[in-house]
């Protein structure tokens, strides 16, 4: 009998926060993971969403803790409670595939962030173009050394997406400069301790050779920098480069030490956020961000469409203390 | 050979002097093999900078295998080294970083004070585990692995999971410094290399640790307080996870929380390497040296060679299975 009754106390409550749920929409947002600062950007973003702030959305975020079992098991929770609408940042491109066919079937829209993932029942993704950043950042290292010479690659962790594009960004620009020999090209898996490593060793086998360092991200370019500083050599002697933006490498920038491409978390978190909510609400809905102002090469297009790639920003001695006074 | 207590050579070359010969020195030889074979193969290998960058990607494991190998001696183990590593890397910085927002107070302490803190919260985290292994007969796997997960858990909170940059130069010398061209981490594994010798080698304590880890109801029952010995184990190896995370921190030049992931691995692989064993009482500091260099080494050679790090892993391997197997075979023959 008193079972009964708790079961009973525990439908109406369940079903009062339904009805709860009708007018204000519970918003999913599941990312591989936050330890690292990129995510946590992005996290943050998403709480200062002013549909977020003004309460017109209900917004939980979970943490995936780097497992892609652990982020399929928060989708199946989030379609147990019928969430409105999930926003997905994957771990992997193809693992993602199977949470995002569960939300399907339950008929909850899944909006892609910043990772891509392999299934084409994604509502919609709002990232940025990795090939791109890749090419950006070998050029600018490129360009600095005259077309000519040689540099080195430190690369993501190998079959992680981001890896595969930035390569394929790098290996075009490097077409362009048919005198640029790579040395070396192996993986650090992001890590700044790792690349350090690496390259103290590659000063060492490749003494006096190498005029420029392309890091598939700005931690990895980072330790390339204390290798060469640990050696004794003149950072200023290498042309080094980096991608993402994150607040050790703007500093770096600003040093005149390194080149890094801002990739802005915080328009790939509100972008996905405004596409949720037009979803939840089955389409009545204007975006709110200012993201949408900013990037006039990414048009709202009503909501319809089924890419939004968000530009990349060269960090550059003019924008750097633009970027670093906004992190503050 | 067969054994004969008649002579000198004969005796010298027993069954028992051989087997000890190996453990003493098998594991330096196959040290020296690997640098043989690696200078053969490889020009820049012996050049006094590469050597020097051996020590010094060697001195932050060592430096934790050392820690590690107070506590395998007991029987124990200690999971916790890698997450302690970046707690006491983030709690140090915090009172060295000139960043008026990543800092603790706006401006750095000095740099004595940054130092001590990171020795205290790795030595801190080992008192409480040492308490729950000790005290309360909680397995040092259980009790570490919780540890290993609050100490991450804890980093995140403190630094609310950004890194700390700008760090001062006085705290960056731990890491970048050196004194006549040897590299300041080199000399700080040097030192605590000497230190733990002395220690298991000629102090009591040391004849207690091994005492406790050779058979703890012996060692009870002879008078050693081995609650204590054991409580005193893992705040040696925390002190020097904690010493390892800050120059880590000072290496790098930021303090990351994602630092020091998987490291209690590789100190665990020296160890082992190094020929102390897991079921305790037996090994030294020495081999575990060796055996962190030994990692270093090859580590260092393979990307002198331009192979790739996935191999090393798989080489990395072999060789802990390897040096286990030759332990398995130095037990039946001593």
């Amino acid at each position: 009998m008193k079972r009964l009754l708790i079961a009973l106390a525990s439908t109406t409550a369940l079903l009062t926060s339904a009805a709860m749920a009708q007018e204000v929409p519970k918003i999913g947002a599941a990312v591989y993971g936050l330890n690292a600062e990129f995510m946590q950007i992005w996290s943050a973003a998403l709480e200062e969403h002013p549909a977020v702030v003004n309460g017109e959305v209900k917004l939980t975020i979970f943490d995936g803790r780097y497992d892609a079992l652990v982020q399929q098991d928060q989708f199946e929770t989030m379609i147990t409670q019928q969430f409105d609408a999930i926003i997905f940042v994957p771990i992997d491109i193809e693992a993602g595939a199977a949470p995002v066919q569960a939300a399907s079937d339950a008929g909850i829209p899944v909006i892609g962030s910043n990772t891509r993932v392999n299934s084409d029942l994604l509502t919609a993704y709002v990232g940025s173009n990795d090939v791109e950043s890749g090419y950006l950042e070998a050029k600018s290292v490129l360009d600095a050394i005259g077309c000519e010479g040689n540099v080195v690659i430190l690369e993501g962790p190998i079959g992680q997406s981001a890896q595969i594009s930035r390569l394929e960004g790098n290996l075009q620009a490097l077409k362009e400069c048919p005198k640029v020999t790579v040395l070396e090209q192996q993986t650090a898996n992001w890590s700044r301790a790792e690349a350090q490593t690496l390259m103290e060793n590659w000063l060492t086998s490749h003494d006096g050779q190498i005029d420029g360092i392309i890091g598939q991200n700005d931690e990895m370019a980072l330790g390339a920098i204390e290798a060469i500083r640990a050696a004794g050599l003149n950072v200023g002697d290498f042309a080094i480069a980096g991608i993402d933006g994150i607040t050790d490498a703007l500093n770096a920038v600003k040093a005149g030490d390194m080149a890094s491409i801002l990739q802005d978390a915080r328009a790939q978190a509100q972008g996905a956020l405004d596409l949720a909510i037009f979803r939840a609400r089955g389409g009545d809905y204007e975006p709110q961000s200012d993201i949408w102002v900013t990037y006039t090469d990414m048009p709202w297009n009503g909501g319809a469409d089924a890419e939004y790639n968000v530009p990349w920003t060269p960090v550059t001695t003019e924008n750097v203390d633009k970027l670093l006074a906004a992190r503050q | 050979m067969p054994r004969t207590d008649t002579n000198a050579i004969g005796r010298w070359l027993s069954p028992e002097r051989r087997a000890h010969l190996v453990q003493e020195y098998g594991i330096f030889l196959a040290f020296l093999l690997l640098v043989v074979v690696l200078s053969a193969s490889n020009e820049f290998f012996l050049t006094g900078r590469n050597v020097s960058n051996v020590l010094l990607q060697t001195s932050i494991n060592g430096i934790l295998a050392i820690g590690m190998t107070f506590v395998i001696l007991t029987r124990g183990i200690d999971l916790s080294v890698g997450s302690v590593v970046a707690l006491a890397g983030i709690v140090s910085a915090s009172f060295a970083t000139t960043s008026p927002t990543a800092g603790v107070a706006g401006s750095p302490y000095p740099v004595f004070v940054a130092l001590s803190l990171g020795v205290l919260v790795g030595a801190a985290s080992g008192a409480i585990i040492g308490v729950i292994v000790a005290r309360f007969a909680v397995p040092a796997f259980v009790a570490t692995l919780g540890m290993l997960s609050a100490a991450r858990g804890l980093t995140l909170i403190f630094g609310g999971g950004r890194p700390v940059p700008s760090l001062t130069p006085e705290f960056r010398w731990i890491g970048t410094g050196n004194v006549l061209g040897i590299p300041a981490p080199v000399i700080i594994l040097s030192a605590v290399f000497l230190l733990s010798w002395w220690v298991l080698a000629r102090t009591r304590f040391g004849r207690y640790v091994y005492a406790v880890g050779g058979n703890p109801h012996a060692a009870k029952t002879s008078g050693i307080n081995v609650t204590r010995i054991k409580f005193i184990v893992y705040v040696i190896s925390g002190a020097l996870a904690g010493l390892g995370g800050m120059i880590l921190t000072a290496r790098t030049g930021s303090a990351l929380p994602q630092a020091g992931i998987a490291y209690e691995l590789d100190a665990i692989a020296a160890v082992v390497i190094g020929g102390t064993s897991l079921a305790g009482g037996v090994g030294r500091v020495t081999g575990t040296l060796i055996g962190a260099l030994i990692i270093g080494v090859m580590n260092n050679g393979l990307d002198l060679m331009g192979i790739e790090s996935y191999y090393q892993q798989v080489i990395k391997g072999a060789l802990i299975v390897g040096a286990v197997m030759l332990d398995r075979n130095r037990g039946r023959t001593a």
